[in-house]
Formats: structure tokens, C-alpha cells, sequence
């Protein structure tokens, strides 16, 4: 057991061990509303929004490692910090935003699901009841951990964007000029966009899924350099999978000036640009998201809104044992699912919404984890240093005046 | 005056306190109790302050002199007298705003964490009890302020929300905010639990709780405890007890186990445990520590007692009284030859049947089946399952008795196995 000096395999394989949560948050931060609301955002303004990928990733690699170092240091869920250190009130309030945002979130992924199947040729009665059932059966029967590693295997023909981008052609000589000069009218269309991009990357449920996987690993202070490298590598796979999305769809349905509302459209409106297998790939990485994220993120919802409340929670407790937890985990998979159903959905408008709501959420969860994680009283010597604070608070701050922006601009127009 | 016999935490948090005059006095901020003083009299952890904000100024005062009104259903604190207490009085309470409000509490029945919503306190004659932790639906409506319209809501259907008390003698407090204050808290209750249930809880609970909740354990119930934990907080445990507590702990535990969790320690902490360590037990942990991961000999119990084939039941017996062997030591034992090499096996059975003259020889059952210290694991289970044994002898490549797996082991083994593999 005497081991001398570590070897660069031994270092290797510590990294493998650690390796994960960063990497599963990041994969599954790309989900069907992302893929939405990239191909969206690139549709309609070119190349121009892609320079919000920059401020996002630093403001991504800051959070999650304050993430990381809480769930480290006090082996405490993010939800059960808020509450003990917030009070029940304002726990109440954020987390009931929380579930209602998360349930919007889970019928965009059954949206995913649905809209790739369907260019598949597969009706969404038939696949959105199926894949439901397939997750709660995956949760609930126990056999959780095993799917997310066949997930995680998936998640990599999410990089099958990387192929789509390139059949579209792109000019990347304005892709650079685009993300150093955007060209960008400033009024509510615009600033919605890009809270709604920086919110889809940022979601504020990702930060209480980080802070309990890193519980969960059973993290130690030792580990935290190869724990930074796992965020960095979520955050910069999270990205670069974003850039991709967003280079495929500008230069293919931007040139052409095809509108779409939703991923789906993205996917079907690529076949004459970029051919059918463009097309397919990219319905195929959107499936595989869907599934990923409408697995994790009802878990995830139902797991922080019971510590928070003080619920019996935990895929390896039996029904009985977390009433309220099952409930809420089955509750929000069948009302997501269910809203998908109804023919005529105002889905866009759900998934609008959704991503509105998650983006007024970030800074209240923000401020609450900057507030925590400079208390000496719960993080001792590792309180945050000048420099996390400083893009921390510039984040909230920048967050807090664009959706004042937007409901300013909403009134005088 | 309608002085009210029972309230709720909730009710008088963040509410203004009035002298005799009707002069606000500052606003309530937190009630300390005696934690002590439940475990005498009545149980109930007493009242002794109440800490009062005014003016951005935060004075604690003493609660005699206090009294809770009520005047058209609303709460009111009434003081008479304003006594401040000193630092010495302040020290050594428990605050149930801070510590026990929102935060996570045993219950020692239901035995696992849960909770708090509200605390329910009564006053009788001059004193103020807490009397029992609310962690039902209703609590936490009533905290947000949102309990009365649901509650009419629900009786229009003629049902009531959920509500759940647990009466203070059935919780234990867990307080982790006092970092300066050396608070040496008891845990009483918590000693009463099976060490299983105890691990599971402190599994559950925060780094700085866990840590501090398994130092206040007595060795024995400790060294129970460490063994039921997983490896992640067996670590993290090991790493914040002192050396001298940690190897009183590591003492008391069978050496097999120690070898476990000292291979996932850092080697210099374990060699300091090891030094600080009695030198039986560390020498019986060294040689385990020898074998890798996946041989027989990292799991095996080297406790195992073994004697000459000459000796008489009567003689084992003695043996057995005097050194007073753990259970699944005493139920199988062996027979060596003067160099220690295993010849036959025989159990506590035979010996229980068997007149006090017969022989050894004449009740073992020799050429036993047994594994060699450096066999793979994963072979084991079918030898145990095959033969329907207990317990198996591990010998070495001269055939000397090394030790003994021992079903339970096994079954360990299986499931951790089982658990990586998803």
C-alpha cells in the first residue's frame, strides 16, 4: 500500500476516477431547450450571439467550482445550505420557482424527444409515452447509476454537431470577426435572446445537481485540482458544443433566412442546406439529449426540493419510505410529458417561459451561493477569493440590469 | 392577562418584545435553552434566554422575567424586569433559532435525520419548556405565513393538512454552529441507537456534524460505528479526530477492518496511526496490510483461535473463558500442530455436546476445506456456498493458519462489487 512517488498513470487514473460530475452537468446542460434556443438564437442573428459563449464559460468554470468547493468542504446539498442558512420563506419561494421552471424545463426535453422522433418518422404518441415510461422505469427500479453511464457514452455523438457545422460550410474568417465585432440591434428581441441563451447555459438547477454529485463522489479537498479539471472539461465540452450548434444553423439558416421556432425545425430545415445525413445527425444528438436531460432533471428537481423541505429523498429508498419524493420525481415526468400530448400545446411559449423564469431565478441562486460561500462560518478558510467574487457579483450584476433592461424597453415600447 | 400556556417558535421570532409600559423594547431574535437540563426532571430543555435586537444592538436577557399574551390571537412577549446576561450564562446554551430551526435533528425512534419546521414551547407557572420539534406540512406552512388559508382550504373538503410533532425527549440536537465555543455536548441519546442506524445518520450529516458527532462517542460504540460507515467517511472521520482518539477508536476494531480503512487513508497519516496504535493490534494490521485488494488475505479476520489435538473439551473451555473471544471467533475453531499448520477444524457445537474428558482428536474434523491467503476473492463465494460454511481457514503456502473469512466478509465483498459495477 506504500506507494512512492505517483506516477503519471496513477495521476491519470485519479483523474479518471474523479472524473464526472462536471462532465455529466456540462453533457447534460446541453439539452433539448439549449439546442433550441442556440439554433434559435443563430437562425435569426447570424453569427453575431456566439461571442455570449465567452462570458458564459468564465461565469460557468466560477459557479460550478464554488459548487464544487461547498459540496467539498461542508458535504452539505446547496438546497440544504439555503435552507438552514436562509430560512423557510425565502427557501419556500425560490424553490416553488424552482419546480415550476424545472417542469417546463422536462416538457421541452419530452419536446425534444418528440420533434426527433418525428423526423425519424416516429409519431409522438407513440415515442413520447414510451421514453417517459423507459426513464421513471430507469429510476425507480434502481438501475439509475448504469443509465447515466450509457448516457455519458451517448453524450458524445452530441460532438456529431461538430460534423453538421462543417457540411454548412461556414465562413470562419466572419465567425472570428462576429465574436470580436457583433453587430447586434439593442432592444427586447435581442436582450430576451441573450438572457435566454445565458440562462440555458447557466441553469439554475445545474448548480444544485453539481454541488450534490461532488457529495455524492465523495470528494476530498486533496482531490480539488483534478475536480477543476473535470469542471473545466464539462464547461469547455458544454461550449464548444454550443459553438458548433450555433455555427451549423448560422450558416446554413441564417444565409437563407429560415425562421424556426423550435430544435426540430432546426434539424428538418438543414436537409436541403446540408444534406439528409446533416439532418439526422443532428435529430439524433437532440434525441440523445432529451433523453439524457429529461432523465437527470426531474431527478435532480425532485432530489434538491425535498432536502430542502426536509423530505425523505433518495433513488435508494423505497416508496414508502420517500412518499414525497417519488411523488414529486413521478409528478414531474408526467406532467412534462402530458403537456406534450395535448394536441396544440403552446410549447413555444412553455419553453419561452421556462428559460425566462430560469433566467430571473440564476441571480436569486446566485446570490445566495456568493452569500454562503463567503461565510466563515460554513466554509472556515476556503471562503472565496477576490477574484471569484468579483465575476460572481459581476455576473448578478450584469443578469439583474439585462432583465431590467428588457422589462424597462417592454414598457416605454 | 391571559397568559398562554403553549406557542410556537415561529410565532415569536422577528416579533417585537414590550416592556409593562407597552414600550417596544427591540425585536426577538432567537430563545436559548438548557440542553443540559433535558436530561433531568421533566425532559424538557428550559428556556434561560432570550436574545433581543435593538437598534442594531443584539442584548441577551434573561427569560424569567418574560411571558408570552396572547391578545386577540396574536402573540406578544411581555418582559417585566430586563436582566442581562452575562457571557458566562450566555455559553453552554443551546439557540433554537441557530441551531435547531431549519436545521437537521435526530429522531431517535424513527432513527434518521430530519427536519425542523417549528418548536413547540409551553410555559408552566414561571418556566418555558421546549417541548417537542414540529416537521409536518403544517409547520412549514405556518413558517411561510401561508397556514391559515390552507388549512380553511382543506376543511372545505373536511380533511387537515399533515402535521407531525416529535416530543424533545426523542430528538437529539445536532450542534455544529458553536466553532469557538467548545460545547463538549453529550449525545446521549444517541448512544442508544445499533451502530448501523448510528452510521447511516452521520453519514447523512455535514463534514464539520459528522466529525463532531462521532468524537463525542464513547470508544466502544466508536469503533462500532467506524466499522458500519462507508470508506468515503471512515476517511474523512479518521482525518479530523486527533491521532490519540483515532487510534483508541482503530483499537478497538478488528484488525482486518482496520487494514481496510488504513489502505484508503494517505500512507503517512496511516503510519502515524499505526505507530500510535497498540503494538499487538498494529502488528496484526501490518501483516494484513502486506496482501493486495483482491486476495483473500485483505479480508480476511486474523483474529482466530486455534489449539493442540491433545487438549480436552474441559481444557478448551478454560482456554475459551479466560481469553473471552468475540462471537465469530468463538464459534469456529481450529487445530494446529506446534508449527502452527492447520490439521482440522471443529465448532463451539461439538464442544457443547461433548463430555469434559474427550479429546480433541476424537471430535475434529480434520483435512478441512480451507483458502490460501493469496487466492483471488471472487472464488470464495462459491467455496462458501458449495461446502454451506460460516467461516473458512486461510492458510499460507506452508499450510500455517493465517486467519479466517468469514461469511459476512464475503457478503461485504459481493455487494460493494455489486455497487461499483453500475
Amino acid at each position: 500500500m506504500f506507494k512512492n512517488k505517483k506516477s503519471f498513470f496513477t495521476r491519470l487514473g485519479l483523474f479518471i476516477a474523479i472524473l464526472g460530475p462536471g462532465i455529466i452537468t456540462g453533457s447534460v446542460d446541453n439539452d433539448a431547450g439549449g439546442i433550441t434556443t442556440y439554433s434559435v438564437a443563430a437562425a435569426v442573428y447570424g453569427y453575431n450571439l456566439i461571442w455570449t459563449l465567452v462570458p458564459s464559460f468564465m461565469v460557468l468554470v466560477v459557479i460550478q467550482e464554488m459548487n464544487a468547493r461547498m459540496g467539498i468542504v461542508t458535504g452539505k446539498g446547496l438546497a440544504d445550505l439555503i435552507r438552514e442558512n436562509a430560512g423557510a420563506k425565502i427557501t419556500f419561494f425560490i424553490f416553488v420557482g424552482l419546480l415550476i421552471a424545472d417542469i417546463g424545463n422536462t416538457t421541452t426535453e419530452f419536446a425534444g424527444v418528440a420533434g426527433s422522433m418525428e423526423i425519424f418518422g416516429v409519431s409522438k404518441y407513440i415515442s413520447v409515452p414510451i421514453v417517459g415510461f423507459l426513464v421513471w422505469f430507469l429510476v425507480v427500479k434502481g438501475t439509475y447509476k448504469i443509465a447515466e453511464r450509457i448516457f455519458l457514452l451517448f453524450s458524445v455523438s452530441l460532438l456529431m454537431y461538430v460534423i453538421s457545422a462543417f457540411m454548412g460550410k461556414p465562413h470562419w474568417g466572419e465567425i472570428g470577426r462576429s465574436i470580436v465585432h457583433p453587430t447586434l440591434d439593442i432592444n427586447t428581441k435581442s436582450i430576451s435572446m441573450i438572457i435566454g441563451l445565458v440562462g440555458t447555459t447557466i441553469a439554475p438547477w445545474m448548480q444544485f445537481y453539481m454541488q450534490s454529485s461532488v457529495i455524492e463522489k465523495g470528494l476530498k479537498m486533496k482531490q480539488y485540482k483534478y475536480t477543476l479539471m473535470d469542471i473545466v472539461v464539462g464547461c469547455v465540452v458544454t461550449v464548444v458544443v454550443a459553438f458548433f450548434i450555433m455555427v451549423a444553423c448560422a450558416s446554413t439558416l441564417h444565409v437563407n433566412g429560415d425562421i424556426i421556432n423550435e430544435a426540430k425545425d432546426a434539424a428538418l430545415a438543414l436537409k436541403p442546406l446540408a444534406g439528409e445525413f446533416a439532418s439526422q445527425v443532428f435529430a439524433f444528438g437532440l434525441f440523445v439529449a432529451s433523453v439524457f436531460s429529461a432523465t437527470i432533471l426531474p431527478l435532480a428537481c425532485a432530489f434538491y426540493v425535498s432536502e430542502a423541505f426536509g423530505f425523505e429523498a433518495g433513488i435508494d429508498k423505497k416508496w414508502d419510505e420517500a412518499k414525497e419524493f417519488y411523488t414529486l420525481y413521478t409528478g414531474i415526468l408526467v406532467i412534462g410529458a402530458a403537456i406534450i400530448l395535448i394536441p396544440n400545446a403552446p410549447l413555444i411559449a412553455i419553453s419561452l417561459w421556462s428559460q425566462v423564469l430560469n433566467g430571473l431565478l440564476l441571480p436569486v441562486v446566485l446570490i445566495c451561493m456568493i452569500l454562503l460561500i463567503n461565510n466563515k462560518k460554513i466554509m472556515g478558510k476556503y471562503v472565496n477569493k477576490p477574484a471569484n467574487n468579483i465575476i460572481g457579483w459581476g455576473a448578478v450584476i450584469i443578469l439583474v440590469t439585462l432583465s431590467l433592461l428588457l422589462l424597462l424597453l417592454k414598457i416605454f415600447q | 392577562m391571559n397568559t398562554v400556556t403553549t406557542f410556537y417558535l415561529s410565532r415569536v421570532i422577528g416579533h417585537k418584545a414590550f416592556d409593562t409600559n407597552r414600550k417596544c423594547i427591540g425585536v426577538v431574535k432567537d430563545l436559548l435553552v438548557d440542553p443540559e437540563s433535558s436530561t433531568h426532571s421533566s425532559g424538557h430543555p428550559v428556556v434561560n434566554g432570550i436574545k433581543i435586537k435593538f437598534k442594531k444592538k443584539v442584548v441577551f436577557y434573561s427569560f424569567q422575567n418574560f411571558h408570552i399574551e396572547k391578545v386577540n390571537g396574536e402573540t406578544k412577549v411581555i418582559c417585566d424586569q430586563l436582566i442581562e446576561l452575562n457571557s458566562d450564562q450566555i455559553n453552554g446554551n443551546l439557540y433554537l433559532v441557530q441551531s435547531v430551526l431549519d436545521n437537521q435533528i435526530v429522531d431517535i425512534n424513527g432513527r434518521k435525520l430530519v427536519r425542523v419546521n417549528d418548536v413547540r414551547l409551553v410555559t408552566i407557572v414561571n418556566d418555558t419548556f421546549a417541548v417537542a420539534v414540529d416537521i409536518g406540512m403544517e409547520g412549514l406552512l405556518r413558517r411561510i405565513g401561508i397556514a391559515a388559508p390552507v388549512k380553511l382550504a382543506f376543511s372545505i373538503f373536511r380533511s387537515t393538512i399533515p402535521s407531525k410533532f416529535i416530543l424533545w425527549e426523542d430528538v437529539e440536537t445536532i450542534d455544529s454552529s458553536n466553532s469557538n465555543i467548545k460545547l463538549s455536548k453529550s449525545y446521549a441519546k444517541l448512544q442508544t441507537l445499533h451502530p448501523s442506524d448510528l452510521a447511516d445518520i452521520i453519514e447523512d450529516l455535514g463534514r464539520k456534524a459528522s466529525a463532531e458527532v462521532f468524537s463525542a462517542l464513547d470508544d466502544e460504540k466508536a469503533a462500532d460505528v467506524m466499522e458500519e460507515l462507508e470508506t468515503d467517511t471512515q476517511v474523512h472521520i479518521l482525518e479530523s479526530l486527533s491521532i490519540e482518539k483515532a487510534a483508541d477508536v482503530l483499537d478497538k476494531m478488528p484488525a482486518d477492518e482496520v487494514a481496510d480503512i488504513l489502505d484508503a487513508l494517505e500512507d503517512e497519516r496511516a503510519e502515524l496511526l499505526l505507530n500510535e496504535m497498540e503494538k499487538d493490534t498494529s502488528q496484526e494490521v501490518r501483516e494484513l496490510l502486506v496482501y493486495p485488494d483482491h486476495t483473500v488475505g485483505s479480508i480476511m479476520s486474523s483474529e482466530v483461535m486455534s489449539f493442540n489435538l491433545n487438549l480436552t473439551v474441559e481444557d478448551v473451555l478454560a482456554e475459551l473463558r479466560n481469553i473471552k473471544p468475540e462471537f465469530e471467533t468463538l464459534y469456529n475453531l481450529f487445530v494446529t500442530d506446534e508449527n502452527e499448520k492447520l490439521l482440522a477444524t471443529f465448532s463451539i457445537r461439538d464442544i457443547v455436546i461433548s463430555q469434559p474428558d474427550v479429546r480433541i482428536s476424537q471430535i475434529m474434523k480434520p483435512s478441512p476445506v480451507h483458502l490460501r491467503d493469496y487466492q483471488k476473492i471472487n472464488e470464495v463465494a462459491e467455496i462458501v456456498s458449495k461446502y454451506n460454511l460460516l467461516a473458512i481457514p486461510v492458510v499460507d503456502k506452508n499450510n500455517v493458519l493465517k486467519g479466517m473469512v468469514v461469511i459476512d466478509d464475503v457478503i461485504e465483498d459481493l455487494i460493494r462489487k455489486r455497487r461499483t459495477n453500475k
